[in-house]
């Protein structure tokens, strides 16, 4: 097992709160147990072992996936339930409890992150972690501090690791 | 009502007497007053004339009631005074009662704020100085154009004639800078909403002081004026003769670097030496007495991204300072290497010893041995003969010396031998570039990893500051790059100042009607999220497409980097008129006055409305009718907030790159609100049903790739024809698919009738609206039948303000 909890250093300072390190064991439960996740997935799932993971992810419990930067182009033809979004904008809608979502069926109650960058994701959900109820769960390389739960910093290589653990968990 | 005049009268006497006083009126404004005959020549007065913070209230308020302040704090704490630090985090409330919505306003209005402090500042040191110079009664000249100050005139309601005209507006500028700064005291203002109203007024003032700067030394210093043809001029590192003695000026405030030039000039130095500039002083170089000169010989080194990269070269043999976009580390980066440092401007002085009342002999003597590291110069002309032969004088000595931060081939084994990978340097940097990987393969002498790493890195030297083992990791990165350093070499139009009334008649229609499909405006600093070449793409891809591309500053300088196949820049390959198709470089920053200008001009030129005074009908025009879209791709600095959050007031939309979340402060309207996607048409006064763009008023995106495609849909406007929109739908459709792979979802609600959709591909979409939506078609005629939202009626006279409407 990869340990994803070490390493939480942070990559600049956000203030009082900062998200909580977890296993993969834990991130599989909470993406399980999500009412109405959304996997929220950046432009640098563009890098094709990521972009496996990240498709077997949403294929595994049926997760829609909010594709953000030019990321969608990766999802075309993967038979996977992929819109386009612009990360910025959906950072604000989430905040929005009438947000009709992505699916017209209403706003969601857990993120999950993945492929973004660090200063760009961590600027987006100081938005949801101040002004929202929503969960953000960060599978990502980099220790996201604003999300809620986030791994730690990871090689690439323990990283890859790490989103198979939590694919076979799920 | 009465009107108070200058002067003065005593109330000790007075017992129980009221008075009313509706407008006090400052003492900018009295002057303003005199400038003769201006209302009969200018037209009617609008409802605004010398705005304070609370007359476009309405106005800004109506812009947020659709685009949504959007808050991403910086940070969960609050430090502004002794009772704090206060956990602001979930929008708490801190000591003194602000919530973190508050804060997180404040914090953003406050970078307006010092933004617009920055480009007034300069325009009134430029100001006095060309008026010192030239005398106040010097005539305005900006080129072909009777709407010689469309932002001044807009905000103030006047229209200077004459280089003395201009202070009364900068009067204005500074006393509701002084008001709009006093509201960031703590127990102050409270409401996050009025920081962000505060914040686009900031970001208007910023246009007016931005636009006096601009049109000071437009007239005064032989800049282009309105020139399509301004000079192409070198551009970029390798452009740089180090085998010359080499000046270098950084900065945005070209007064001082003038009379360096003029010296040079009057002693036959112009060859026998290099000056070159980083920044918008450099662009203020190119342009300076342009007539009198066969071609401009200054250089653009670069961005501010260059500037640590350029003094570890060792090419510098002296550098002067001017003031904003100067890197605080220059006096120690530049003593490392005898790199002498000149001051110039009273706002930087960097702790150097003034020796502006000094012999400059006695001073040059100093430097070369090395007494001091450098000095402040506030007399110009002593500045002009000082840094020449400083340069002179040290250029042999440094030469002899060899001195250069960049390793020799020994040192660079040895310096990457001893990084032990532990990866703090990756985690620093905030472009999040795998550095340590990077050294690990230079560690087999192979440097091709870190080579990569140059266009990427902004030369922040974060990096550097917490690397245990003190390897000077950019240093590293430089000496793997040298060949290609050494390769970069460009053109760049100079700026060519305003765009000219006939320019304006000429395209307006093409606008406003949508068959020019937008104006991209392609702005700001050097912070991008994956190097330089992005905004070359994002400018290629629309010059490609027929857009007219606005260039200015740092973003101007890198397009101007990149080569096509021929070794043609854009710049040479595409012409420089405000005409579809065309790449047109205004200039430095405060030249970012005419890109939204130009826009003002539209309203007034094309359309015939009244500017003076009337911000709100102007703005609501811009935003319903003229599809431009600002991209400031890189901002990192306050200025580029204040210039996005002014344009945003004026009605332009503007994108900004992944890092300007930092900002704090976006403003998103709710695409699925249908209740925000409605306007008046003014011929009547009843509702029309519009679609959703532009969609933001400030916002990011994540890559280059998806900011072309936001910045094609949000060129959409309401007003635009059948023709203008189809062209619009082909280009957005276009770019969505080759960058995101599919259509774009939201595209039936452009969608008006069946002219709206492109010819070639009207039945694939027609047949996607019909199953997809239901929208029921008339196949024999290839007509839509029913489904639409909104309607077809390019007559309409949509705004935003119910006081323009017939019945209001
Ligand atoms: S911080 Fe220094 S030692 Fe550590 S990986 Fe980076 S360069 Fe190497
Ligand atoms: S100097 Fe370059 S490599 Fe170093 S932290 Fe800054 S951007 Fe990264
Ligand atoms: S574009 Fe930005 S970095 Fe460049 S000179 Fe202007 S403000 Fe400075």
């Amino acid at each position: 097992m990869v340990d994803t909890t070490k390493n939480t250093k942070l990559f600049t300072t956000y203030g009082v709160k900062t998200s909580k390190a977890i296993s993969t064991e834990i991130a599989a439960k909470l993406i399980s147990k999500a009412k109405k996740p959304l996997f929220v997935v950046g432009t640098g799932v563009l890098d094709p072992e990521v972009l496996d993971r990240a498709v077997k992810i949403s294929k595994a419990k049926n997760i829609p996936i909010a594709a953000t930067g030019s990321s969608m182009i990766g999802f075309v033809d993967k038979g996977v339930n992929a819109k386009y979004i612009n990360l910025h904008a959906l950072g604000f809608y989430l905040t929005d409890p009438n947000w009709p979502g992505l699916d017209g069926n209403g706003n969601y109650d857990t993120i999950i992150l993945l492929g973004h960058k660090k200063y760009y994701i961590n600027q987006v959900l100081s938005a949801t972690k101040n002004f929202s109820d929503v969960k953000a769960i960060s599978i990502d390389k980099s220790y996201i501090q604003n999300a809620t739960m986030s791994f730690g910093n990871l090689s690439k290589a323990d990283h890859i690791a790490a989103l198979d653990e939590v694919i076979d968990l799920l | 009502m009465s009107k108070l005049t200058t002067g003065s009268f005593s109330i000790e006497d007075l017992e129980s007497v009221q008075i009313t006083i509706n407008n006090i009126v400052g003492a900018a404004k009295e002057v303003a007053k005199e400038v003769k005959g201006a209302e009969e020549e200018l037209g009617p007065m609008g409802p605004t004339p010398f705005p304070t913070i609370a007359t476009l209230r309405d106005w800004s308020f109506t812009l947020f009631d659709r685009y949504e302040p959007v808050y991403t704090p910086m940070c969960d704490q609050c430090c502004y005074c002794t009772f704090g630090p206060c956990n602001l985090e979930g929008n708490k409330r801190g000591a003194c009662g602000i919530d973190m919505k508050g804060q997180a306003a404040r914090e953003f209005f406050l970078r307006c704020l010092t933004g617009c402090a920055c480009h007034s500042a300069h325009g009134r040191h430029l100001l006095n100085h060309i008026v010192d110079l030239f005398g106040g009664d010097m005539p305005i000249n900006m080129g072909a154009s009777n709407v010689i100050a469309p932002n001044i005139q807009l905000v103030t309601g006047r229209q200077p004639k004459t280089l003395g005209e201009l202070k009364p507006i900068m009067e204005y500028v500074e006393e509701e800078v002084g008001q709009l700064l006093a509201t960031v005291h703590a127990g102050q203002e409270a409401a996050a909403i009025d920081y962000d109203n505060k914040a686009m007024f900031a970001g208007v003032l910023d246009h007016v002081g931005m636009e006096v700067s601009d049109i000071a030394q437009v007239t005064a210093l032989g800049f282009p004026k309105s020139d399509p043809e301004a000079p192409l001029v070198e551009v970029g590192m390798g452009t740089i003769d180090a085998s010359k003695p080499v000046i270098i000026a950084i900065g945005h405030n070209v007064a001082g670097v003038t009379y360096i030039m003029d010296y040079m000039e009057d002693n036959g130095l112009t060859d026998k030496m290099e000056i070159g500039g980083l920044c918008c002083t450099a662009f203020d170089m190119t342009r300076y007495k342009r007539e009198d000169r066969k071609a401009p010989y200054a250089k653009i080194v670069g961005t501010i991204s260059k500037e640590l990269k350029i003094v570890r070269s060792g090419i510098p043999d002296v550098i002067v300072l001017d003031e904003q976009c100067v890197r605080a580390d220059l006096v120690m980066e530049g003593q490392k290497l005898k790199i002498p440092i000149i001051a110039s401007n009273e706002k930087i002085m960097y702790g150097l010893d003034d020796r502006t009342n000094d012999d400059v002999d006695a001073i040059v003597e100093d430097l070369v041995t090395g007494k001091i590291p450098g000095c402040v110069m506030l007399d110009y002309e002593k500045l002009g003969e000082l840094v020449p032969k400083v340069a002179l004088k040290m250029a042999p000595i440094r030469e002899a010396e060899g001195l250069s931060a960049i390793p020799t081939d020994d040192e660079m084994k040895a310096l990457v031998s001893k990084c032990v990978e532990c990866g703090e340097c990756a985690l620093a940097c905030p472009e999040e570039l795998g550095i340590p990987a990077a050294i690990a393969v230079a560690k087999g002498e192979d440097y091709s990893a870190l080579e990569e790493l140059h266009d990427l890195c902004v030369g922040c030297r974060r990096c550097e500051q917490v690397c245990n083992k003190e390897i000077p990791i950019l240093s590293l990165i430089e000496k793997a790059a040298q060949k290609a350093i050494a390769e970069e070499k460009g053109f760049v139009r100079a700026g060519r100042g305003q765009v000219s009334d006939p320019e304006i008649r000429a395209e307006g229609l093409n606008l406003v009607m949508g068959t020019t499909p937008g104006v991209i405006a392609i702005i700001g600093c050097a912070n991008y999220p994956a190097g330089s070449k992005d905004v070359y793409s994002i400018a290629e891809e629309f010059l490609n497409r027929n857009y007219i591309v606005a260039v200015s500053g740092c973003s101007a300088m890198d397009i101007g980097m990149y080569k096509d196949a021929d070794g043609k820049t854009l710049y040479e390959r595409y012409p420089g008129r405000f005409e579809k198709g065309n790449i047109l470089n205004t200039g430095s920053c405060v030249s970012n006055a005419h890109i939204s200008g130009t826009v003002h001009k539209v309203a007034a030129i094309f359309a015939s409305r009244n500017l003076s005074g009337n911000l709100a009908e102007i703005a609501d025009y811009a935003i319903n009718r003229v599809g431009a879209v600002g991209l400031a791709w890189g901002a990192y600095s306050q200025k580029a907030a204040a210039i996005g959050t002014g344009c945003n007031m004026y009605g332009i939309p503007a994108v900004l790159g992944p890092h300007s979340g930092k900002y704090r402060r976006a403003l998103i309207a709710k695409t699925y609100d249908d209740s925000k996607w409605e306007l008046y048409d003014s011929r009547n006064g009843s509702k029309m049903a519009i679609p959703p763009s532009p969609e933001f008023l400030i916002t990011t995106a994540e890559t280059w790739q998806e900011a072309c495609v936001m910045l094609a849909k949000n060129c959409i406007r309401v007003s635009d024809n059948s023709m203008g929109r189809s062209i619009k739908l082909t280009h957005w459709m276009e770019l969505s698919e080759k960058y995101l792979g599919v259509l774009p979802e939201d595209l039936y609600k452009f969608v008006r009738n069946e002219a709206d959709l492109p010819l070639a591909k009207r039945e694939m979409l027609l047949k996607m609206l019909e199953s997809e939506r239901g929208w029921e078609i008339d196949w024999k005629k290839k007509k839509i039948i029913s489904g639409p939202a909104i309607k077809f009626d390019v007559s309409a006279q949509p705004t935003n303000l119910k006081r323009l409407c017939k019945e209001a």
